[in-house]
């Protein structure tokens, strides 16, 4: 297995749409090392968040297996599977997603306030994070009273402050002006370089695409071309 | 994660919902407060009523009495039984009882005439403080007699008026004696109010030619925290060969009510609450289905079901708590209020009895430590059930759909 944080072994994912299932990934193959800038593409359809969802364990594979770090994600259960989200996986969605009610320092700490982390290292970390992401003295802002380009800055912020394994990017820069994109690109980046993070992106964004050091194409839930 | 910083927040988050559900919660609560202060009260004066007008906590009779209340039916040595229970802390006062017919002109009524000693009967009953008109017993006044209020009505006859008995004599010669209404009854129980005659130990004897013996000896525990079986067992015992009951066995229908009445208060609290119970489930189930993409977030950053369990469960007994604050606020001041004042049902009730009980027209409140905990329990035990739902949809339900859930 190597350096691999993630591997996938023959995984299909069928949906049930009344009648009809549809099958979003189809026996569906790979391997992410460690410290890779990957990106899967592909046009709308083509399985690529879905993908990355069974790799975050949100969602269950039909068949197959996905192995984060020599674990296999199938047979843990909806704890476990919540521990490893928590400690060795970190998400950064197309719409934020993030808490409404919790400022941004609190989203950003929020990981770390569920692996008990002492407040004190709390604060130090993700004032860090957040002064790295751009996003000094905004700390007590509520993501409503941020832009989309800052809320989904609080997004990365929270992906990282915990430092995970990997980091699973569906679409980051979907909702931001393209000054916005090119910047988060750059920064998540960085993170990549200087911290060695694993990022996994899903996009059509060309702007993503052309700064990925390995692009994974996807087409009907299967690889295209690598 | 810290639980209940996050739920105080997500409390706060929809007022309007959440002060609705707390009113409602608490407005369940001030009901079941009240209400439960209000039976404790009519409880407490109905035992009051059926022990202190007339009862006593126990009693003691010749066998079959009761059943067949015959002249010569008596208790022999009750001098010593008396002071045997005096001795023990029990206060006794002995009755003679007979039937008879009074009359005033032209009007008569069948009667209950009691010979009583009205020193002895003021340490067991507190007849003596119930007079509406005149005034109680007095051994210097022998023929001065005490009589029910609607046989005072009946018999068209006031304080001071002269009132003639007639009965049979325990020798079979015709009884009878004039005597002067001394004072008149405040409504006490139906017997009483219709037919209650009362008048001197030592007049009845007269009256019926029966000099010795009594038909009753009323006892009251002047410890009242001493158990009632206690006491009866130590009557039985001073007693041997007479019949001995408490005033359970003697007034069962009271006692059963009262029984019930505890019952009662479970059932309304289950009705109430099982009201309030749909509301809180609503207003907790809007709260989730409102929240869902938020629970699917929290999931993907590695919130486990049973803290999105805990986070909703916690919201919900922090509405709770706030409900409890709000019927400790306004239940217990109220019941309070009318523990002192009472609430006057004269017009809607009027002259009410039960088993023979009168019930006052003023319902007064007693608040105990139960009357105001059993309901507060029941509320967070309501919404710990109504909240189960809720609180478990959201635990188990897949982030991938929760976070696209729109």
């Amino acid at each position: 297995m190597g350096d691999n944080v993630i591997v996938l072994e023959g995984v299909s994912k069928v949906y049930s749409q009344g009648k009809i299932d549809v099958k979003a990934v189809n026996n569906l193959s790979l391997e992410i090392e460690r410290g890779e800038f990957a990106v899967l593409c592909g046009p709308s359809g083509s399985g690529k968040t879905t993908v990355l969802n069974m790799i975050g364990g949100l969602d269950i594979p039909t068949s197959g297996r996905i192995i984060l770090e020599w674990k296999e994600l199938s047979t843990l259960s909806g704890t476990e599977l919540a521990k490893i989200r928590r400690d060795r996986i970190g998400f950064v969605f197309q719409a934020y997603n993030l808490v409404p009610v919790l400022t941004a320092f609190e989203n950003a700490e929020f990981v770390l306030a569920l692996q008990n982390v002492p407040k004190d290292e709390r604060r130090e970390k993700v004032m860090a994070i957040l002064e790295e992401v751009g996003l000094k003295g905004l700390e007590d802002r509520r993501p409503d009273e941020l832009s989309g380009g800052q809320q989904q800055r609080v997004a990365i912020a929270r992906a990282i402050v915990s430092e995970p394994a990997i980091i699973l990017a569906d679409e980051p820069t979907a909702n931001v002006d393209s000054v916005t994109a090119e910047s988060l690109i750059t920064l998540m980046e960085e993170l990549n370089k200087e911290k060695g993070i694993t990022f996994l992106f899903s996009t059509h964004d060309q702007r993503v695409i052309s700064r990925g050091r390995r692009i994974i194409r996807l087409r009907d839930g299967a690889l295209d071309l690598e | 994660m810290k639980i209940l910083p996050f739920a105080i927040r997500n409390v706060g988050r929809n007022r309007q919902r959440t002060l609705i559900t707390i009113a409602a919660m608490g407005l369940a609560g001030f009901i079941m407060v009240f209400y439960a202060s209000l039976l404790n009260g009519f409880s407490q004066k109905i035992a009051e009523n059926s022990v202190g007008m007339s009862i006593g906590d126990i009693q003691i009779h010749a066998e079959g009495y009761r059943n067949d209340p015959d002249l010569y039916k008596m208790v022999t040595n009750h001098s010593d039984i008396i002071s045997q229970l005096s001795s023990r802390g029990l206060a006794a006062s002995p009755r003679l009882y007979g039937f008879g017919l009074a009359a005033t002109g032209s009007t008569s009524a069948g009667v209950r005439i009691s010979g009583i000693d009205p020193v002895l009967e003021a340490t067991v009953t507190n007849l003596h403080q119930n007079i509406l008109e005149g005034s109680w017993l007095d051994p210097s006044d022998p023929k001065g007699v005490v009589i029910g209020k609607k046989l005072a009505r009946t018999l068209n006859v006031d304080v001071g008026g002269e009132v003639v008995m007639v009965s049979q004599a325990s020798d079979g010669s015709m009884a009878n004696d004039i005597y002067r209404v001394r004072g008149i009854l405040k409504s006490v129980g139906e017997g009483i109010d219709r037919g209650g005659f009362y008048l001197l130990n030592d007049e009845f004897r007269s009256l019926m030619v029966l000099p010795e013996g009594v038909h009753e000896i009323a006892i009251k525990r002047l410890n009242e925290s001493s158990e009632l079986f206690e006491s009866t067992a130590i009557v039985s015992r001073l007693a041997p060969g007479f019949e001995v009951l408490d005033w359970h066995r003697l007034q069962p229908i009271v006692s059963r009510m009262l029984e019930t009445n505890e019952a009662g208060t479970l059932i309304m609290l289950i009705i109430t609450y099982s009201a309030v119970s749909m509301v809180i489930l609503n207003a907790m189930l809007m709260s989730v289905f409102e929240r869902i993409h938020e629970f699917g977030i929290m999931r993907a950053v590695g919130v486990t079901p049973m803290q999105v369990f805990s986070l909703i469960f916690t919201e919900a007994m922090l509405q709770a708590l706030a409900a409890s604050l709000l019927t400790l606020a306004v239940g217990v001041p109220v019941s309070l209020y009318y523990q002192t004042h009472g609430i006057d049902m004269s017009s809607l009730a009027g002259d009410l009895s039960f088993g023979g009980v009168a019930i006052n027209p003023i319902w007064y409140c007693k608040v105990t430590p139960s009357s105001i905990l059993i309901p507060i329990i029941f509320l967070f035990l309501i919404t710990a059930l109504a909240v189960l739902y809720p609180a478990i949809k959201a635990a188990v339900i897949q982030p991938v759909k929760a976070i696209y859930h729109r």
